[in-house]
């Protein structure tokens, strides 16, 4: 199967997980600081917002490499594109267009309710696939385990509610 | 600075080219139908482990003693936040990495699970007092923990 990008063709499984197991150990062995992602919500809700929570030393103490982390994160999309075909902006999503169809607007507040989820969800759960998937669970914490596991549950109840009960 | 950009750059260009940012490719792992992204993971975990093990036995990095904090402690947020964010997953078909990475690529859309995740996020702080008896999460200062 090809990527929604421009078609592409995916590298190998092995490959991938290779490079994100030398990106995860960089950033701990160049720079001492455990992979994380998720947490970057709160970093740029901490621009704006004024509660307690959002106040915390332990937050804006990290919030100066995970900024330009999530950068990168951004830049690393845009190059994909650019060397993989080139960049246009797009509104294609593969098998959601063939299934459940919705235009921009409708895809819009899909997309709005999905992150609502995960942006609360993956704060509840104190990470999401990096800080517990890779790095919690390479690092042997059990509550990273079990995290795991309930958001792949979460996550397969959901899909095959989806595509193969509510839109088959 | 420079480094953690470049470090970004790397992990958004590998999650952009592997399938992890790709829809069809998350809903073909919820579906069972791909194999792709439970090798990914699997790789990543299985190399990363022994690694991390081996800089913990070190304990050093280039900048001092190894500081990844106390292990985290298990609260039921665990198990309630990675079932709402599986579900916000399988919506969006993104996790929180990829919606940063598709936002690059160009796909519209991806901009509204961002403007959704921190809305979510932002909500989640707000109410954290009451959550934090409800799921008996850290306290204030600490939060969640960082991932």
């Amino acid at each position: 199967m090809s990527l929604i990008l421009n078609d592409l063709v995916p590298i190998h499984w092995a490959a991938a997980g290779a490079g994100i197991a030398a990106v995860t150990l960089a950033l701990l062995v160049l720079a001492n600081r455990r992979l994380g992602i998720s947490t970057g919500f709160e970093d740029i809700c901490s621009l704006v917002l004024r509660q307690t929570y959002f106040r915390r030393e332990a937050l804006l103490k990290t919030r100066r490499w995970r900024m330009p982390f999530i950068g990168g994160l951004v830049l690393g999309g845009v190059l994909s594109a650019v060397a993989g075909g080139g960049w246009t902006p797009t509104w294609e999503l593969g098998m959601f267009d063939e299934r459940i169809g919705f235009g921009p607007a409708g895809k819009l507040a899909w997309m709005f309710v999905g992150g609502l989820f995960i942006g609360f969800g993956t704060r509840l759960g104190g990470g999401c696939t990096s800080g517990h998937g890779i790095f919690g669970m390479s690092n042997l914490e059990l509550p990273s385990l079990v995290t795991t596991m309930s958001f792949m549950a979460g996550g397969i109840v959901t899909t095959q509610l989806l595509y193969r009960v509510v839109f088959a | 600075m420079l480094l953690y950009l470049l470090l970004g750059t790397a992990f958004g260009f590998i999650l952009s080219r592997s399938g992890a940012a790709d829809y069809n490719y998350i809903q073909g792992m919820f579906l069972f139908e791909e194999f792709q992204l439970y090798g990914i993971i699997a790789t990543a975990v299985a190399l990363s482990a022994p690694g991390l093990w081996l800089v913990k036995t070190v304990g050093r990095t280039w900048r001092g003693p190894v500081n990844i904090g106390p292990p985290r402690l298990f609260t039921p947020g665990n198990i309630a936040g990675g079932l709402l964010f599986g579900v916000g997953w399988s919506i969006a078909g993104m996790c929180p990495g990829p919606i940063f990475v598709n936002i690059g690529e160009g796909k519209v859309y991806a901009l509204a699970a961002l403007a959704g995740a921190l809305v979510g996020a932002g909500a989640f702080g707000t109410l954290y007092d009451r959550l934090q008896r409800a799921f008996r999460l850290p306290p204030i200062v600490v939060g969640t923990g960082q991932g």
